[in-house]
């Protein structure tokens, strides 16, 4: 703590020193010589210019004076400004990034002294200056629709904030799919997805901007309602694009550094903060039933992270295992937040029981507060215990596939376990149907019976009252999975300790 | 500055790149490192460069472990890989400069040494041009320059004369030469093996991961090739004369497996320096006309293919 301190103070104290981090300036440098940026930015111009010229031609031909002209030409450019960047700049930070992946630049980069996070940063800063760069250059137009009226300046200014903060977490998630390691069929397939994404995006943002354009933002600031909301909003922005931050920085770390570490504390203080902010909102709004966003949100994100620490390989490399505290109290709280499968489970495990908890307690205070009606509650109800059931299933799922995978092919790479996982879990759940389709029984009724092991039917059960069966099924099913799993557990937890320092044997004799 | 490669293991699933190999050298020496494709060179290389962690042992860059401290030891190494730089479109300066940054070099520091590098490497006339627009020999003083700009102390060239022209490869050479003087730890693999021979103070023979030969140069030509060989050539028009020469040779002392190879007499010497002498005043004295009387030295080429059988893993 003191070493850390005094490093701070240091770097603090050397400010005269400070420089911009080295792959913005190479980045930067490479982005404004090449055509495409050049090219778009021109562009870009060219349409604000043309957009500007049509609108006042168009109105000049107007006997009334057209009060709200300004209004009109900012929607058009937020709109023109919005494809172009959503589109653009995202699409050219990401195939930058992949580029240089797939040259091997990463390897060299590994040798200096620049660390992954820094690599990263470097990328987003570089994209978020190049958002600047076209913001900047439609500011002008901008400033022009509020000379002609019908836009307030905090309206320009609060809309172009948020569009500017959706740009860069859409920059932020380009970073993370070039980092990917997928060759680049995969890659070209998830630039079609991201693509058709941002239509949807795009469509939110506009919308969003236009009804704010419409009501006006200047009138609502004395509101502290609109502030909290935007904060919200701003903050899960945030959080979003931090997470594909941690994740694209452990994907350039090098494979014997601590990738989940990072990664995990991210999750975790996110979960935490988001828990909080949930609980404020369920405070301010009197409504127990916004946990079920908190919990939503931690489940998805559980179920990616159950498939990536299923994936990982047992064995730690020295580097990590170096880094393991001494302390058993320590040495504990690594093993959740360091590589490896076995610490990952109890991770998604606790932050799975946690939440459930948390949540429950929210809905018994609040119940025990407020009377709520009945409807509500049952919909509650249901909705956790599909969620505890859907938990049970992927557990299950995923140690049976560490089972398989440890048992019968031990040698093949521990990626294979997250896909077993998957095939298992697709498998058990398209087999009744094909079943059912030979048998000539299929129908939606068939299929929203009781169907014991498909996850998915949980979902979608005719019947509620069957879920118990689910849940028999999926708790005798998670017990015979620990069961099987409990030695290599064992294994796992005795092995994580720093190792012994040996003493190597002396070198051969010198060359010369 | 001394490296040393204690026990170094590395393994890639079932695959043992490198085998527990132990070697070592000091400053101001070139260490070559040879082997077949696939023998574990490139993966010893990354890790002495601190990309990989190897599976076991350890690599010592002047005490300081690639394992335990790679960010200290990561400061004393340049690496300079076998492919060439890729970002096309910056000029050489700003590649340069560009590394100069990412080891953390700063204001005046990093002017003055990127400056120096552009002099040391012979780039500074092209300073200003795109990476894309120069030669490969010209990329790969680039490259080299970009691994000395913070000055390492241990440098590490994977393959760097792979398809540079004659005249690019002499002027490598004779930079690492220079590097040497410099007092630079510099191990470098290549398979142009007689270009080693003529600048490596030592040499590592690899294959399967394992080490076959280490040591200086004539320790490794020793070893493998205990005895001389000397060729003898008679004056163009007494060719008749080799029967009776070989006969003379075979009656001498010291001397074995006497034999006539395209016109010319080979035998081997057992015996040293001296005892050649004698062989050569002998046969003058007995009226052979003698044009030429050369030691065939055995070179690396030779040792190479007579220690590696050409396996990878």
């Amino acid at each position: 703590m003191n070493a850390q301190l005094f490093r701070l103070k240091s770097h603090l104290a050397g400010w005269r020193e400070w420089e911009m981090n080295p792959i913005v300036i190479k980045e930067l440098r490479q982005g404004v010589r090449s055509w495409s940026v050049t090219g778009m930015l021109m562009l870009f111009l060219v349409v604000l210019f043309v957009a500007s010229l049509g609108f006042l031609i168009t109105s000049s031909f107007d006997a009334t004076a057209n009060l709200g002209l300004g209004g009109t030409m900012f929607s058009c450019f937020v709109i023109i400004l919005a494809v172009a960047s959503m589109f653009f700049i995202p699409l050219y930070t990401g195939v930058r990034v992949a580029g240089e992946r797939a040259e091997n630049n990463m390897d060299l980069l590994y040798v200096t002294t620049l660390s992954p996070t820094r690599i990263i940063l470097g990328k987003f800063l570089c994209s978020a200056y190049i958002v600047l760069l076209f913001f900047s250059a439609c500011m002008p137009f901008m400033a022009f629709t509020n000379l002609l009226r019908g836009v307030d300046l905090p309206t320009v200014f609060f809309i172009l904030a948020f569009l500017f903060l959706f740009v860069c977490a859409a920059n932020m998630v380009a970073i993370f799919l070039a980092c990917l390691p997928l060759s680049r069929p995969f890659k070209f397939l998830f630039v079609l997805y991201g693509i058709f994404q941002s239509f949807f995006v795009i469509g939110s943002l506009v919308a969003l901007s236009l009804e704010l354009l419409r009501s006006g933002v200047g009138a609502k600031m004395a509101e502290p309602y609109f502030w909290v909301t935007s904060t919200t909003v701003a903050a899960v922005v945030v959080a979003g694009a931090g997470l594909f931050f941690v994740l694209s920085v452990a994907l350039i770390s090098p494979p014997s550094a601590n990738r989940a570490l990072g990664v995990r504390a991210y999750i975790t203080a996110a979960w935490l903060a988001g828990g909080l902010l949930t609980l404020y909102w369920v405070w301010r709004q009197s409504e127990a039933r916004l946990i079920m966003v908190w919990q939503t949100v931690t489940y998805i994100l559980m179920f990616c992270a159950l498939l990536n620490v299923i994936s990982n390989a047992d064995r730690l490399s020295l580097r990590v295992r170096r880094a393991i505290p001494q302390p058993a109290p320590g040495r504990a709280l690594a093993f959740f937040f360091f590589n490896g499968a076995a610490g990952g489970l109890c991770w998604v495990a606790a932050l799975v029981a946690l939440t459930l908890l948390g949540g429950n307690a929210v809905l018994e205070v609040k119940k025990w507060m407020v009377t709520v009606p009945g409807g509500a509650d049952s919909g509650i109800d249901l909705f956790l215990s599909e969620m505890r059931i859907t938990f049970l299933y992927a557990f299950s799922y995923a140690l049976t596939a560490l089972f398989i995978h440890r048992k019968f092919l031990p040698t093949r790479s521990p990626k294979l376990a997250g896909l077993l996982a998957l095939l298992l879990a697709g498998g058990w759940a398209m087999a009744p149907g094909i079943f059912l389709f030979f048998a000539n029984r299929l129908s939606r009724k068939s299929i929203e019976g009781l169907q014991l092991g498909n996850v998915f039917n949980v979902l979608y059960t005719r019947d509620p009252s069957e879920l118990v069966w689910h849940l028999y099924f999926a708790l005798g099913w998670l017990v015979i999975a620990i069961f099987l799993n409990l030695g290599w557990f064992r294994q796992q937890a005795g092995q994580f300790r720093r190792p012994t320092e040996i003493t190597l044997p002396p070198v051969l004799p010198p060359a010369s | 500055m001394k490296v040393e490669v204690q026990n170094l293991r590395k393994e890639f699933g079932k695959t043992v790149a490198v085998n527990d190999i132990s070697f070592s050298f000091d400053a101001g020496h070139i260490f070559g490192f040879v082997g077949p494709n696939g023998a574990g060179k490139t993966t010893t290389m990354r890790i002495i460069s601190t990309i990989e962690e190897p599976t076991a042992g350890d690599v010592l860059l002047n005490g300081v472990s690639v394992c335990q401290e790679p960010e200290l030891a990561r400061r004393t190494v340049g690496y300079v890989p076998d492919s060439l730089p890729a970002h096309g479109d910056i000029t050489v300066h700003e590649y340069l400069d560009f590394y100069a940054r990412a080891y953390g070099l700063k204001g005046g520091k990093r002017t003055q040494a990127v400056e120096a590098i552009e002099e040391f490497t012979n780039v500074a006339g092209i300073r200003e041009k795109h990476l894309k627009a120069l030669s490969k020999g010209m990329k790969q003083r680039v490259t080299l320059g970009r691994a000395l700009v913070y000055d390492p102390d241990v440098l590490v060239l994977d393959e760097p004369a792979a398809g540079l022209d004659p005249r690019a490869r002499v002027e490598l050479r004779e930079l690492l030469m220079l590097l040497a003087e410099r007092r630079k730890a510099i191990l470098i693999s290549s398979h142009i093996l007689t270009e080693l021979t003529e600048i490596c103070n030592g040499i590592v023979i690899i294959e399967r991961g394992k080490i076959l030969e280490t040591g200086t140069i004539d320790e490794v030509l020793k070893k493998s090739a205990p005895r001389r060989t000397v060729a003898i050539r008679l004056l163009e028009g007494n060719h008749h004369q080799n029967p009776q020469l070989i006969r003379e040779l075979l009656q001498t002392p010291q001397v074995e497996n006497a034999r006539e190879v395209t016109n010319e007499i080979h035998f081997e010497l057992t015996g040293d320096e001296s005892a050649a002498c004698d062989i050569l005043g002998m046969l003058i004295a007995k009226k052979f006309k003698i044009i030429e009387f050369r030691q065939t030295k055995a070179n690396l080429e030779d040792i190479f293919m007579n220690v590696t059988k050409g396996g990878v893993q």
